[in-house]
């Protein structure tokens, strides 16, 4: 394995063809392969079942073709024992498999996909090239239909009763990427019971895909669905919202198949001893999200209960961090430090270039004729050496490269193979076991943006490969040793807010050894859950919460700062300094890292005669009922929940994702204490996500009266003769409705603060809606684009107590991933101002995007700007700004691009070019300058 | 800029910007595909071009 | 320069199209052979300047691209 380098001639030459499962049976592999191209590592193996050499004992073509004798037949399963102090299952889950128990004539149709196919088929990489086409006859659609809840949401035979949480989503989002991908007008159709987008920002997706895109979302009920083989239609046959029959033929039918758990995962669990539930998912409390029945044993993603990638994201940080408590004592212990030779100073020696050019097998010298790109790097100024290497990333050739460097005294090195922004670090760690700074360096790419993409014009790929190679090599000859500037971190953390993803966080931080600061301005900790009456399991919130703040209370590496308000930031990642407003005492608090938690609250409606009556509450004032055991509940005879107000509406789009489940827990809890209770709830989608689904079946079975309302229709409030009473419009019935109720409960929005001044302090951005942005919505769930500024709860968005406790966990182990660094080593190619030429105009204070740039406030270059090396992300907006040309963007700066522009030209011309170079330069300047002037 | 370039004499269509996500593979080269395609029908540039001879 | 033979320099962000032309790559999609890469570390480091002289050098059009 270690030998194998990826070239794929193996599979190239592979006689052997097997169905390929990564493309769902769609396509082809060999039986030598990688599992998709992403694999990590990145090496091919051999599926014994169908290799010909181990079935029949002969072939072995793939051992004559590999060039590095990679090929070991002998492999074998071994058995290997690791000692380890936490476990971390993440094991993940299976999609539901619709052939089983064939209802939807999955197996009849080949145009009758699963979802994950047709994300195969939608792929550019996929068995179609992301050409939209039915499987049966190639032929380009015109109307596909997606299928919800295959799999979910469903008590019969093979099916599960939750609901499995992702797939709305990913219907609306496939949906629109087939419309994207059609040449003519698509039309698409999402057959759906309830339509569940209660992710960060979903609701906004499915409102895209509804209004701009034009997807059609029906309710319905599926009978069964007819393909017509003459046609290669199939004809689904529904009853639609009202009850009445219908049917409409389409191209594709897309299944979208639920999540579900696999036999090996229910065989892992029973191995390792920790419990699961009668779904077979693992049993958690909502308290310690990521945490099995067996202690140190901890649980991310799927496995744990149907999630999307944030929150599985989240959780795998989480799961981490508390997995990193349990093994803080031997922290560093089993690391090994690296020996870096001392750097030599290449200051002022007349550039001496080394040429590498990769043949990366046939990838590159298939296409592109090396030896001819090498000839020419050997004629170019400064270069002392070229050759070529086989492939230049294998760990041989990269000792070869060392020795050369040394040998040859070089300083400046170019690689013409793949793309630096994989190899780039590989090779620049080449340059410093060479004893070079590893900026010296730089590569053209002549694979994935050369041979690759010319394959069939040899000729004009390999005149590419010349110019690329020549450019870079000009450009190498400007670069100079830099010096990566370091920062000592702060070793402790500050947390903004104390709810309990506040207490949570403060709590993992100290947990993980760093003392904390916890701030409040509040004069007590607990936030929203302080109202809360218990969670959608049943766990009481208030004993939990007490026990939470005993904790951070009780640690003595936590500070707790009750009262405060932030009245000024300085500082950046690694240095921050808060100055604080505690009771009127001014105070400054030094921290590496920042997390805000600073919450959200429960809207106070203006309508539905909320605040006239009270008999009108809200779902949080239902919760503080039950709380004090409030004895008007028992002789309460009608009950009507009012679901999204205050959400899901144009002001306000995003769905509070909590309101539904707690509904339900009211209702219930209403029907438990006085069983002889009419409850309603009037909604416009149910989204007990997950496995809160089975608290929505229970309800049903208790005879809770859930009914749909139309959202366009008004619904009212009225209290005419002191009888309260719901007008509104039933959707099924398709009428005027009236419930005469005396307990009306609005499930109120979830509302951020919106210009919360954090923002401008911390340089952190809010959404629309007011929600703190993260800086990836999938894979940084958690961190802010600003570093070392982390977020989580509801300031980030809408979510109950287990995920803002998991998000707590996951913040506070990003932050320590941080600090337990100590020091950090910034980029070395960042802005640097020529204080002597800068007017000192302001234009780079103002236009960059990270604050890097400011006034120096003393000395010689007092009023003249400075950059901050810390906060540079070498974007460069800076010196295209710069008026005076007072700007360097180190590795990237003027002379350097020039130097490839000029050099961009045919061999012949090229002496004159180079030896011309920076007469050229500065004239041309001068002329562009005065043009644009 | 595209004034500027009109102003000397140089083609609009000699001058391009686009935006594309790194994700976006295909549009990368449905772009590469319509510039390739535009400044072949314009020919090769000739104008403002340095003389080496 | 020799005859028929169309140059594009083009300065791609390192973060976006650069990125794109690298899964270009990948996924082994073919198209002409006519841009040159010059990397950027962002469209923000463009100056007309570069736009210029790329085509005083003979460029047959430019591209910038983030």
């Amino acid at each position: 394995m270690d030998k194998c380098i990826a070239c794929g001639l193996c599979a190239e030459k592979c006689p052997k063809k097997v169905n390929n499962e990564y493309e769902e049976g769609l396509g082809k592999r060999k039986a030598i392969y990688v599992k998709y191209p992403q694999a990590v590592p990145l090496k091919y193996s051999i599926d014994a079942k169908n290799c010909i050499f181990l079935t029949m004992g002969k072939c072995q073509i793939c051992e004559k073709t590999c060039p590095t004798n990679a090929i070991n037949y002998e492999d074998q399963q071994k058995d290997i024992t690791l000692n380890v102090g936490s476990v971390i299952i993440s094991s993940g889950c299976k999609p539901y498999d619709p052939g089983e128990h064939d209802v939807y004539g999955y197996n009849k149709s080949k145009n009758i996909v699963t979802s994950l196919e047709f994300e195969r088929i939608l792929s550019s990489a996929g068995p179609y090239e992301g050409h939209l086409v039915r499987p049966s006859d190639k032929k380009e659609p015109t109307k596909i239909a997606w299928l919800q809840c295959i799999g979910s949401r469903d008590n019969h035979l093979g099916s599960n009763g939750y609901c499995s949480s992702v797939c709305c989503t990913y219907a609306v989002k496939e949906a629109m990427l087939a419309k994207e991908h059609s040449h003519d007008p698509l039309d698409t159709a999402i057959f759906y019971m309830d339509i569940r987008t209660h992710g960060k920002d979903y609701e906004h997706f499915y409102n895209r895909g509804k209004d701009e895109s034009g997807i059609r979302f029906i309710k319905s009920k599926i009978t069964n669905i007819d393909p017509d083989p003459e046609t290669g239609t199939q004809i689904i046959n529904y009853i639609d919202e009202a009850g009445i029959r219908q049917k409409e033929a389409f191209d594709i039918v897309v299944l979208s198949v639920g999540l579900c758990i696999g036999n090996e995962a229910i065989d892992l669990a029973g191995k390792m001893d920790i419990s699961l539930d009668h779904y077979n998912f693992v049993t958690t409390n909502s308290f310690e999200p990521v945490k099995t029945s067996k202690p140190g044993i901890f649980i991310c993603g799927a496995f744990e209960a149907p999630k999307d990638i944030p929150s599985s994201v989240i959780e795998s940080s989480a799961a981490a961090g508390m997995a990193g408590i349990d093994l803080m004592d031997s922290r560093w212990s089993l690391t090994k430090t690296k020996e870096i030779p001392e750097e030599i100073n290449v200051t002022g020696e007349a550039p001496r270039i080394g040429v590498f050019v990769c043949r990366c097998g046939t990838n590159i010298a298939g296409v592109v004729d090396v030896p001819a790109v090498v000839e020419m790097a050997k004629k170019l100024p400064y270069v002392e050496f070229a050759q070529e290497n086989m492939f230049s990333c294998s760990q041989d050739t990269q000792d070869a490269i060392t020795n050369i460097i040394k040998e040859k005294q070089l300083n400046r090195v170019v690689i013409a193979a793949c793309t630096p922004k994989t190899h780039e670090g590989l090779f620049q760690e080449t340059l410093t076991n060479a004893g070079i700074n590893k900026y010296l360096f730089d590569m053209a790419n002549i694979r994935n943006q050369c041979s690759w993409i010319h394959a069939k014009e040899t000729q004009k790929a390999t005149q590419k490969a010349k110019d690329l190679v020549r450019m870079i090599t000009a450009k190498v000859a400007l670069h100079e040793s830099l010096k990566e500037p370091t920062l000592e971190i702060h070793q402790s953390g500050l947390v903004i807010g104390g709810g309990v993803a506040g207490i949570i966080a403060a709590k993992t931080l100290a947990d993980q050894g760093y003392h904390t600061h916890l701030l409040e301005k509040e004069d007590k900790l607990g936030g929203q859950a302080n109202n809360l009456y218990q969670t959608w399991q049943g766990e009481d919130i208030q004993s939990h919460l007490s026990a939470m703040i005993k904790s951070v209370k009780d640690s003595t590496l936590i500070d707790i700062h009750l009262n405060t308000e932030i009245t000024n930031v300085d500082g950046f990642v690694g240095n921050f300094e808060t100055h604080i407003n505690k009771n009127g005492d001014t105070e400054t608090l030094k921290h590496g890292i920042t997390i805000i938690c600073t919450g959200a609250s429960e809207l106070k409606p203006e309508e539905h005669l909320y605040g006239e009556d009270d008999r009108v509450i809200t779902g949080l004032e239902l919760d503080q009922k039950l709380l004090n055991s409030d004895e008007d509940l028992k002789s309460t005879n009608t009950a009507v929940f009012i679901q999204c107000v205050g959400s899901r509406i144009p002001e306000r789009p995003y769905c509070s994702k909590v309101c539904c489940t707690q509904s339900i827990r009211n209702a219930l809890k209403l029907k438990l204490i006085n069983p002889e209770m009419n409850v309603f709830i009037l909604y416009r989608d149910m989204r007990p996500f997950g496995l809160r689904e089975d608290l929505y079946t229970q309800a049903r079975t208790k005879g809770i009266q859930f009914i749909k309302f139309d959202f366009e229709q008004e619904l009212e409030v009225t209290a005419e003769n002191d009888q309260l009473q719901v007008l509104f419009s039933d959707t099924s019935l398709r009428r005027k409705m009236q419930i005469k109720g005396d307990l009306i409960i609005l499930a109120s929005s979830i509302v951020p603060e919106k210009g919360n001044k954090l923002a401008a302090m911390y340089k952190v951005t809010q959404n629309a809606d007011g929600f703190f942005m993260e800086a990836h919505a999938k894979l940084k769930p958690v961190d802010c684009s600003t570093d070392g500024v982390f977020i989580c709860g509801l300031a980030h968005a809408p979510k109950p107590i287990d995920e803002s406790i998991s998000q707590a966990q996951a913040a506070a182990t990003r932050a320590v991933t941080l600090l337990a660094k100590k020091t950090m080593n910034m980029d070395g190619t960042i802005a640097m101002v020529n204080q002597e030429i800068c007017s000192s105009c302001g234009v780079c204070v103002s236009i960059c995007p990270f604050s890097a740039p400011s006034f120096t406030n003393e000395g010689r270059y007092e009023g003249k700007a400075q950059i901050n090396p810390v906060l540079c992300k070498g974007c460069g907006l800076c010196v295209g700004s710069c008026r005076s040309g007072a700007i360097h963007l180190k590795g990237f700066d003027n002379n350097q691009i020039f130097a490839q522009i000029f050099a961009q030209n045919d061999e012949t011309d090229n002496e004159t070019q180079t030896c011309d170079k920076n007469k050229a330069g500065t004239e041309n300047e001068r002329n562009a300058a005065k043009a644009t002037v | 800029m595209g004034n500027l370039l009109e102003h000397m004499g140089i083609e609009r269509d000699r001058v391009h910007f686009s935006w594309i996500s790194s994700a976006e593979a295909t549009k990368f080269v449905d772009v590469v595909k319509e510039i390739s395609d535009k400044v072949k029908g314009l020919g090769l540039n000739k104008k403002f071009v340095k003389d080496y001879n | 320069m020799s005859e028929n033979k169309i140059k594009i320099t083009s300065f791609l962000c390192n973060w976006c199209s650069y990125g794109a032309a690298d899964l270009a790559g990948v996924s082994r999609m073919q198209y002409p052979a006519d841009i040159r890469v010059i990397r950027i570390p962002c469209t923000g480091r463009m100056s007309p300047k570069f736009i210029l002289s790329a085509l005083r050098e003979g460029a047959d059009a430019v591209w910038v691209s983030g």
